[in-house]
């Protein structure tokens, strides 16, 4: 019950803010597929470079979507509407709370994936989006929303919400495996960029968008991330001191 | 009943409510003054359990309040010093929210949102977003929605800061006929006469310490009934007299320079909140 209610204030906010939402969710993808895809025509392992990049833009607007849904919202609820006050004291039980961001950040994610994935059908790549796909995106999604979720219980101030996409978004969007493959990094490097969400989410996807099998090593290391922050999430906000 | 035992907050090596014992009676209008710094929203916060103690706990009806007690916080409905409100939300989206939050059927959150929207003059504003509101608006809202729930526990943290005269009266109304249905009222407020012409008892605190409790009446006979104000090469000066016939036997010795009048609440917080900063 206190899930769908945090559902229905993403939906209020997203109905409010659809064409902002959409049109932030388009951007930074939008250019990186006609600069980097379409300007700058190259190939990789012999296929069109745009084969390469877009499961990876996919990937990294699921993350880009659900993290700023979840991190600029909730500092700004927290520490400067102070909204978070009322759910704080009303019977919602908190871990419903949790879950609804969790899912509901994930759905933004997955729209801006989605939106994407719409951008791009008109190029003609034979890659393959199906059901597990999707999932994956999803899965993405509830990781980068319970991550958004913790930085924002730690932020100090609202106009942290901005530097933590500086420090954690902005570095996993160039370096895990969007725009180039981690095999391609240096040894002990690539081992710790491999380890991280999206590397893993861009991996899945473009494998399953070729025509392979994901691999289960990548569904353990998202399911570990969405575990060890959603519990962090949790632990937060039944007992830290001073929300 | 609101039980207060041995209640603790602090920040770093700051104190901001020190071992505070209170115990809050059913259906009981109890105010909670101080100075600014006292102590006051901190506890108010940790009834709210947006805080957590550092020491001690809050018992409501016996059982400890701490963010797990649903049932506990079923009874709660606050409204904070601050505009703790969705700033994008509309004034309606802002009744739904709560009344989901409390799981009131939909039919019941459309009927009380209608009826206490109109009932606060709001009803023509109801399509707009509380960033267009303005502060008595925003204030006139949050009370709307505190009320919406029909709580057993009010706790009101400055609930009329930024309202003008009359809407502070209207106010001061309608906390009477909520208290009147067997509501439990908590106030904090920098308006002394409020605390004067509402509260049962009040709780004055300073430095997050108690300081004296008891009835209004009870508090200003203690100081003395009587006032007469002088005015000095030092300032204004106020005399405190148990007797009327004292205090006019002091006004005529004082001459021109004196006025008597009756002693308020406002005088026994002076008292009580100037003496313990010109102590430090």
């Amino acid at each position: 019950m206190g899930i769908l209610t945090v559902l229905w204030e993403k939906w209020v906010e997203f109905r409010r803010d659809f064409y902002k939402i959409t049109v932030a969710a388009m951007i930074s993808p939008l250019m990186y597929l006609i600069i980097f895809g379409m300007g700058i025509q190259t190939t990789s392992h012999g296929e069109p470079y745009l084969h390469f990049l877009i499961p990876g833009i996919v990937a990294m607007a699921t993350m880009t979507g659900s993290f700023s849904a979840i991190a600029q919202n909730m500092s700004v609820q927290r520490l400067y509407e102070k909204a978070l006050d009322q759910v704080m004291v009303s019977p919602t039980p908190l871990w419903q709370f949790i879950l609804g961001q969790v899912i509901g950040g994930s759905l933004r994610g997955l729209y801006a994936g989605g939106v994407i994935l719409l951008l791009t059908l008109p190029i003609r790549t034979d890659l393959v989006f199906n059901g597990l796909s999707i999932f994956i995106m999803f899965l993405n999604g509830t990781v980068f929303s319970t991550i958004a979720l913790t930085l924002s219980f730690l932020a100090k101030s609202y106009t942290d919400a901005p530097r933590f996409t500086a420090y954690i978004i902005t570095p996993m969007s160039f370096l895990c495996n969007t725009f180039f493959s981690t095999d391609q990094m240096p040894a002990g490097f690539r081992q710790v960029i491999s380890m991280l969400p999206l590397s893993q989410a861009s991996a899945m996807i473009r494998g399953i968008a070729n025509g392979e099998a994901p691999e289960a090593f990548g569904f353990i290391v998202l399911f570990a991330y969405l575990a060890v922050f959603g519990a962090i999430s949790v632990v937060f906000i039944y007992k830290k001191k001073n929300l | 009943m609101i039980e207060i035992k041995g209640l603790t907050k602090r920040f770093g090596d700051f104190t901001a409510v020190d071992h505070l014992d209170l115990t809050i009676n059913t259906g009981e209008f109890f105010g909670l003054l101080g100075p600014n710094g006292a102590g006051k929203t901190t506890t108010i916060s940790m009834m709210s359990t947006v805080l957590l103690p550092s020491e001690g706990q809050i018992l409501v009806d016996g059982q400890v309040l701490d963010r797990k007690a649903s049932a506990q916080k079923r009874k709660l409905s606050v409204i904070t010093q601050e505009y703790s409100m969705r700033q994008d939300m509309t004034m309606d989206e802002v009744m739904e929210y709560q009344g989901r939050l409390y799981y009131m059927p939909k039919k019941v959150i459309k009927e009380k949102t209608a009826e206490l929207l109109e009932f606060a003059g709001l009803t023509e504003f109801r399509k707009r977003t509380v960033r267009h509101l303005s502060g008595g608006m925003k204030r006139k809202l949050m009370i709307c929605r505190a009320l919406m729930i029909e709580p057993e526990i009010l706790l009101l943290d400055e609930p009329t800061a930024g309202m003008d005269a009359l809407s502070r009266r209207q106010m001061w109304n309608l906390l009477r006929q909520v208290n009147g249905r067997n509501m439990t009222i908590v106030l904090t407020t920098h308006y002394i006469e409020e605390a004067q012409a509402l509260c049962d008892r009040v709780a004055l605190i300073n430095r997050g310490k108690l300081q004296k409790l008891d009835s209004p009446d009870a508090l200003i006979s203690e100081l003395g009934a009587f006032a007469v104000d002088e005015t000095t090469e030092n300032g204004l000066v106020t005399k405190y007299f148990h007797q009327r016939q004292e205090a006019i036997d002091y006004l005529t010795a004082a001459g021109s320079q004196a006025s008597f009048r009756a002693t308020t609440l406002e005088d026994v917080f002076v008292e009580c909140a100037g003496r313990k900063l010109g102590q430090s």
